[in-house]
């Protein structure tokens, strides 16, 4: 295994209502003997509300450049973090005046194109791979898994690490770890409707209801996800999609760390699976 | 009917102009990118072919003031099946920056509350560095509601059942109430005063 330090990018919800993925990410790449040092000082990448280009490229030139300065490649736990700092990346990269106008506004966005940033769905099966990953899992996941890729892995194509119709990088985790992949293709790169929660609630809700049934129909012990704008969606919104649409759904949503960690043989309270608003308790019982 | 001495000639270039609105022209409307877009089993009006085809004409105030460019996901499913590289999903943020240009100026209304959020998700970034939740509701419900009591009562009932449950999981404590900033505050005004909306 060639990875062995990483600069870590935790992203806004890491601190709240995503707590339990910068958890697992954590306690994940200390297991697999992976040195995380967090962006000192990191800002926000503009998520989905920042729409200007170059102003995104300026917030992600100051992000890029302080993991440059350490000399280590960035990764992420979050596919919105992702896309904005691999995309200010490549466009950083290829055009010295964006670099020259960027660099203009303060030295501390003086970023020379020398590293990269990555997704830690990435790192796990393209980096460390499927073989180093299998010779360190101590337990076998008896569960039933609908692998949600959401938007930003296998699109656009530019930062895409993955299949934009049928990505498989999470699959093949899974099933590594024991577990069974539901049918759940038509889902698998749907977007949450997370974009248009705080504007438009009622298409949002209806959006993420279509994945949550699919799963459940599907006969799923539960939904792993790989962004925490999906998490929010899918998992801390359920039973205000459930009070709204009159239905009754109870589907665990876990991320994927969460899962990588179970079948290291890490503790189910360090990974924080008790912070997952969906109770995770039946999905734990499944652990062995 | 198309009033052709109301269009813009310029319109197009005004677009290309943008940064993400570069490959408007190489658009052959095969339509794409409105069929396989998940957004029209909600909204069924929502068409970015024809939103591309009138920006082309140069139907300028039509495009602009159309409430079906602020329910786009920005997902990148168009942009990722596109044949031409069009790259619809930067190219209508493009479009949206246009619109709300014009909005800031009086010229059109916009009939959709986005650009409220995203500016005042904008506003917590230039000030703290990092998304800021509770500074982000306590602009963004009131300036929806058109007043700061309705605000709180819109905010209220969105969020009572949601803060309970992460209250209750740890995720939303005292904490939650202050906001977390980059050390580096200075740098993040430079950031948004060279490069964000004025």
């Amino acid at each position: 295994m060639s990875v062995t330090k990483l600069a870590y990018y935790p992203g806004c919800p890491s601190d709240a209502t995503a707590m339990e993925q910068d958890m697992s990410t954590k306690a994940v790449f200390e297991k697999l003997g992976v040195e995380l040092v967090e962006v000192e000082d990191w800002n926000c990448c503009g998520a989905a509300e920042v729409e200007d280009p170059e102003l995104v490229y300026a917030l992600n030139a100051r992000n890029l450049a302080i993991a440059e300065k350490e000399g280590l490649d960035i990764v992420t736990p979050c596919s919105i973090c992702y896309y904005n700092l691999e995309r200010s990346n490549i466009a950083l990269k290829a055009d010295d005046e964006l670099r020259a106008k960027v660099k203009g506004i303060d030295s501390a966005l003086d970023y020379n194109g020398k590293i990269k940033a990555k997704h830690v769905l990435d790192v796990f099966v393209n980096d460390i791979g499927l073989e180093e990953l299998s010779s360190k899992m101590s337990k076998k996941l008896n569960l039933k898994v609908a692998p949600y890729y959401g938007c930003y892995i296998g699109r656009p194509p530019e930062t895409a690490f993955d299949d934009p119709d049928d990505p498989d990088s999470m699959d093949k985790l899974i099933e590594l770890m024991g577990g069974e992949i539901v049918p759940f293709s038509q889902m698998k790169t749907l977007c949450c409707g997370g974009p248009l929660m705080m504007t438009r609630s009622d298409i949002a809700f209806e959006m993420a209801m279509k994945i949550l049934d699919t799963a459940k129909s599907a006969g799923a012990d539960c939904i792993a996800l790989a962004c925490p704008l999906c998490g929010m969606m899918l998992d801390c919104k359920q039973a205000d999609i459930e009070k709204a649409l009159h239905v009754e759904i109870d589907m665990p949503v876990v991320y994927i760390t969460q899962l990588l960690g179970l079948a290291l043989g890490i503790d189910a309270n360090e990974l924080g699976l008790n912070k997952n608003a969906v109770d995770t308790k039946d999905i734990l019982g499944k652990v062995v | 009917m198309i009033k052709t001495w109301e269009l813009d000639p310029n319109f197009k270039e005004e677009i290309m102009n943008e940064r993400g609105g570069e490959h408007l022209t190489a658009c052959f409307q095969c339509s794409t990118c409105t069929l396989g877009c998940p957004i029209i089993d909600y909204v069924p009006s929502y068409n970015p072919r024809k939103i591309i085809q009138m920006s082309l004409l140069g139907m300028r105030k039509e495009v602009l003031s159309n409430p079906d460019l602020w329910v786009c996901l920005i997902c990148q499913t168009c942009t990722a099946r596109c044949p031409q590289d069009v790259r619809i999903s930067d190219l209508l943020g493009a479009i949206r920056r246009i619109a709300d240009k014009e909005a800031e100026a009086g010229n059109i209304k916009i009939d959709s509350s986005r650009p409220i959020f995203d500016k005042a998700f904008q506003h917590q970034l230039a000030k703290y560095g990092r998304l800021y939740d509770m500074g982000l509701a306590k602009e963004y419900y009131p300036k929806r509601e058109g007043s700061f009591f309705k605000g709180m009562m819109a905010m209220m009932n969105d969020y009572k059942d949601f803060g309970m449950r992460m209250f209750k999981k740890g995720k939303m404590g005292p904490k939650a109430m202050f906001p977390e900033k980059v050390k580096d505050l200075a740098v993040m005004k430079k950031i948004f005063e060279e490069m964000g909306e004025k």
